[in-house]
């Protein structure tokens, strides 16, 4: 459990010290994201501006949270976020179809994440991915808080499942009917990880902003 | 050297939980924050220019929709005008009555409620429960789902919750396209155990109401409110939207409530530097400004903010208090897991269940916690002696009586065989008998085999394309040889045409006789008065199996 | 005539009679319904019809066996939503009871359309034109006066913050 206190504490220090210089130097915050060609350890994602609306009926649209992979690296469970997006793409490729990434900057909510990468989806299939790993795989034409699946535990997503998420949103772009990746569920991990999932919510929240559409994002792995 | 005692005691459950120290400046604190609002009013022709120290020109969305319609203006300035400690007073004094309480508290401002309940010990926040909820008897409501979303053990958990005692039960999926299949599987489970139990299947907000639109279910809960405006948005909604989303379920005889809970808006991102109780208060300002009948409100899926901060559990009890003090019908979570402390969770939930609230829990889990698809609840179907035996010990009225292994049986093998035949009658994925017996003597669906699930999505958009009501499973029930069962989902259908079960904290007995704030309300005014359990009553809570008889030995 | 059209007209008449400055239709000699007639079902059942104009008292099982109730007829009707807003009054829920009547208004919008408008309202999906139309379609179509009030209240406080449509 030092475990967690540890990283708590750690993220409770980064908040403050960017709050911090957020309220003393708010242009240098502003700064930092738009020129964003920002490496993540072992991936460098860069916005190469306003993402168009595909019409290839063959790709699958992966939308990132505002932080992924730039402010944030790791999910809740500390998995590095080159690896999450390399098991997506994976599971994408192995099923034969394309893929596309955007970065969302309206909202940090994963329901709406997902939604925009399935309205920006030439098969109107997309795949939404916040920052602490809760991930949505999203229809077009389907409520934006509906889906058609959602891992909602971000705490009980291993390697393995995002693998699975990225064949089945291929499959659902493909017009089949996938058997539904299997839901975890473990009532321990609420006590031990909300509060600090509270926290890393704040800190996606803090790189919104609502009049900016969503950007196409290329990816580079090291 | 380490000290033995502190090794012992750091491998104590509740030494696993997740604790933060408060952070008043993003709102990471339970209530009493030195950021709140101060209370004010200012009325102009009708109008509140002023509220809690922000005029008019500042309002934002939440803001304006609570001045404009949640406060009562005509005793407004003068009830805030009196000081907060007097009006705590007043709501702890047994000579004040829940009326005068109300002609105060539907007139003040969502600040002025956070002081007030600010001024209250936790005892004294039970004492206010007592005297301020709803409805004259308290009731319970349970969560019914598993993790296959297997239909037919949702109907067999679900008979088995109504031979327990719960007066309404709430559903969910796993897979979102599952729950036309859920929703039915609780309904007919519901009232093949007990007729009278009102069922709902928590979704999206629009797949929600379109469920109760075709008579899938009978009520709706998940219509969830936030008290900060970018956190309201990011649900989706506005306090706009949600009023017209209640009087669409009005409008089809459904009843329903609004939901919210103290940290949502810290967990969601935007809490705007304010303590959750406050931020709570204004969602259920909104809520009363909607014109619901009531909330779920108690941190709810957030537990686990609150519960981390220091005064966090006092502050869910006291947001329960303040849906109380706004006349709403009060369903009072405790049905979320926050913690691994078995003393912690007891603990949590000993303001409702001792002060007794409309529903006690708003998902008390049917089903070991492995099951509950709303991440577990603070209580599970392993803990149902557990519940009957402090209800017991305590003289109280949880909601929920002791019961024979052989009746649960029979119940939940009845539930299972009339899913089975209404599916067949229905042209829906065949019910095995292996199933039914598996759904009759399960714990969990660790004991129930898998379904084909593409089959039973497939059949799912099939029988929603084909306009499939409740009206169809009155007939299919009946064609199944399963006519009482039947006759009681008629009843429900045929009580949303009247429409006596929307109003405040409403429940069915057997007889399908509503019982409501305004038929049964709350008279509690100290001793002896109030509900008081009656002897029939106290029989059933106290004759638990497992007691020796001295007439025996 | 279908039933759409039944129940439109039964709204309609309703709405005229109310905004004739007459109180709702039929109400009990005494005057208003209140807690005393509470349950309705029990107490005021002759009282009580279905929106398709089918006495409350001659709904039965089996009648919806033999096909001759639909869940057409297993509804509200627009003058029970007004008794139960009266009861509610009677025991001081007066924002409850404002609900039961901007309800008793929507009884006319069929399903689907009232889904489209509940979306229409949700943050960012329209327009101040579009919501304002909405609010005239209520008014003018339905005779939701209530409703369509605060569709128009919500267009002006969107524009006002920023929540109409963006992209």
């Amino acid at each position: 459990m030092n475990f967690d206190e540890n990283m708590l504490r750690s993220v409770i220090e980064e908040v403050l010290k960017e709050m911090g210089t957020a309220s003393t130097a708010p242009a240098a915050k502003a700064a930092a994201p738009s020129a964003s060609t920002l490496s993540a350890g072992e991936m460098t994602l860069a916005d190469t501006g306003e993402a168009a609306k595909g019409v290839a009926p063959d790709e699958v649209v992966i939308g990132l949270a505002p932080a992924f992979g730039v402010y944030q690296h790791e999910t809740i469970i500390h998995q590095p976020h080159s690896k999450v997006l390399r098991e997506i793409i994976a599971g994408i490729e192995e099923e034969g179809m394309k893929w596309r990434i955007i970065r969302v900057f309206r909202t940090s909510d994963v329901s709406f994440v997902a939604h925009d990468a399935a309205e920006y989806s030439g098969s109107g299939i997309g795949i939404g991915i916040q920052s602490k790993g809760t991930t949505v795989i999203h229809q077009k034409d389907l409520p934006p808080l509906s889906n058609l699946e959602l891992f909602s535990q971000a705490p009980l997503i291993e390697m393995e499942t995002f693998r699975q998420i990225g064949k089945n949103a291929a499959k659902y772009a493909k017009g089949e009917a996938p058997t539904p990746v299997t839901v975890r569920n473990d009532q321990m991990a609420r006590p031990t990880y909300q509060a600090i999932a509270a926290l890393l919510h704040i800190k996606e929240t803090e790189h919104c902003d609502r009049n900016k559409k969503p950007q196409a994002v290329t990816v580079s792995f090291k | 050297m380490k000290s033995k005692r502190f090794e012992a005691l750091a491998a104590r459950p509740v030494n696993q939980d997740g604790y933060v120290q408060e952070w008043p400046e993003v709102g990471l604190i339970a209530m009493n924050s030195p950021f709140d609002p101060k209370p004010s009013i200012k009325i102009e022709g009708g109008k509140i220019v002023e509220m809690d120290g922000k005029t008019r020109a500042d309002f934002d969305m939440l803001d304006t929709f609570i001045a404009d319609h949640a406060i009562r203006l005509g005793n407004a300035e003068k009830a805030m005008a009196m000081d907060s400690l007097d009006i705590a007073r007043k709501i702890v004094d047994i000579n004040v009555s829940r009326d005068e309480i109300l002609d105060i508290t539907l007139s003040v401002t969502p600040a002025k409620l956070t002081e007030i309940v600010g001024k209250l010990t936790i005892v004294e926040i039970m004492m206010g429960m007592t005297k301020m909820r709803a409805r004259l008897m308290p009731a319970n409501q349970c969560h019914v789902t598993n993790v296959k979303d297997n239909p037919i053990q949702i109907a067999a958990d679900a008979a088995e919750a109504a031979v327990r005692g719960f007066a309404e039960m709430e559903t969910t999926v796993g897979i979102a396209r599952y729950a036309p299949f859920n929703a039915m599987a609780l309904f007919v489970g519901a009232q093949a155990g007990r007729p009278g139990i009102m069922t709902q299947c928590a979704l999206e907000e629009a797949t929600e109401l379109q469920l109760g639109m075709r008579g899938f279910t009978t009520y709706a809960e998940t219509i969830s409110v936030y008290g900060t405006e970018p956190v309201f948005m990011d649900g989706d909604d506005t306090p706009y939207s949600k009023a017209f989303l209640a009087s669409c379920y009005a409008s089809r005889g459904l009843k329903m409530r609004f939901t919210s809970g103290t940290g949502s808006e810290v967990q969601m991102g935007y809490a705007e530097g304010k303590s959750m109780l406050y931020l709570e208060a204004r969602c259920l300002a909104v809520t009363k400004g909607a014109g619901v009948q009531g909330t779920q409100n108690g941190s709810v899926s957030c537990v686990g903010v609150p519960a981390g901060v220091p005064g966090g559990i006092r502050a869910i009890a006291a947001e329960n208090l303040i849906a109380m003090l706004l006349d709403l019908e009060s369903t009072t979570s405790n049905d979320q897991t926050f913690t691994h402390s078995d003393l912690r969770r007891v603990a949590r939930s000993v303001p409702q269940l001792f002060s007794g609230t409309d529903y006690i829990c708003s998902g008390y889990s049917a089903t070991p916690n492995y099951d509950n698809m709303f991440a577990g609840s603070n209580w599970d179907a392993d803990d149902y002696d557990d519940w009957n035996i402090i209800q017991r010990d305590m003289k109280i009225d949880g909601g929920l009586q002791p019961v024979k292994e052989d009746d649960v049986i029979k119940a939940r093998n009845k539930a299972a065989r009339a899913l089975q035949g209404m599916f067949r009658e229905l042209g829906l994925p065949p019910i095995t008998d292996e199933e039914v017996e598996a759904a009759t003597y399960a714990r969990g669906s660790q004991d129930m085999p898998d379904r084909n699930v593409n089959e039973d999505l497939k059949a799912i958009e099939a029988m929603m394309a084909r306009k499939v009501t409740g009206v169809d499973f009155v007939k299919a029930l009946d064609k199944a040889g399963f006519p009482d069962v039947a006759q009681n989902i008629y009843n429900m259908l045929r009580q949303k045409v009247a429409g006596d079960y929307l109003h405040t904290a409403s429940i069915f007995d057997k007889d399908f006789h509503v019982y409501s704030g305004v038929n049964a309300p709350n008279d509690y005014h100290g001793p002896m008065t109030g509900y008081q359990l009656s002897e029939e009553r106290w029989e059933q809570i106290k004759n638990i199996p497992n007691a020796i008889r001295p007439e025996d030995i | 005539m279908d039933q759409e059209a039944l129940m439109r007209q039964i709204v309609e008449q309703v709405m005229s009679a109310m905004n004739n400055g007459g109180s709702a239709p039929s109400t009990p000699a005494g005057g208003k319904m209140t807690a005393a007639n509470y349950p309705l079902a029990e107490k005021e059942a002759a009282k009580i019809k279905t929106p398709t104009g089918k006495p409350f008292s001659s709904l039965s099982y089996e009648k919806v066996i033999s096909g001759e109730l639909t869940s057409d007829d297993m509804r509200i009707a627009p003058e029970t939503l007004e008794y139960q807003a009266q009861v509610a009054e009677s025991v001081n829920r007066e924002a409850f009871a404002g609900n039961l009547r901007r309800a008793a208004e929507l009884i006319a919008v069929p399903d689907e359309r009232l889904l489209e408008i509940y979306n229409a309202l949700r943050p960012y999906r329209s327009t101040k034109q579009e919501l304002l139309d909405i609010a005239n379609e209520l008014d003018g179509k339905y005779g939701a006066k209530t409703a369509a009030g605060l569709v128009r209240e919500a267009a002006e406080v969107y524009e006002k913050r920023d929540r109409l449509k963006k992209f």
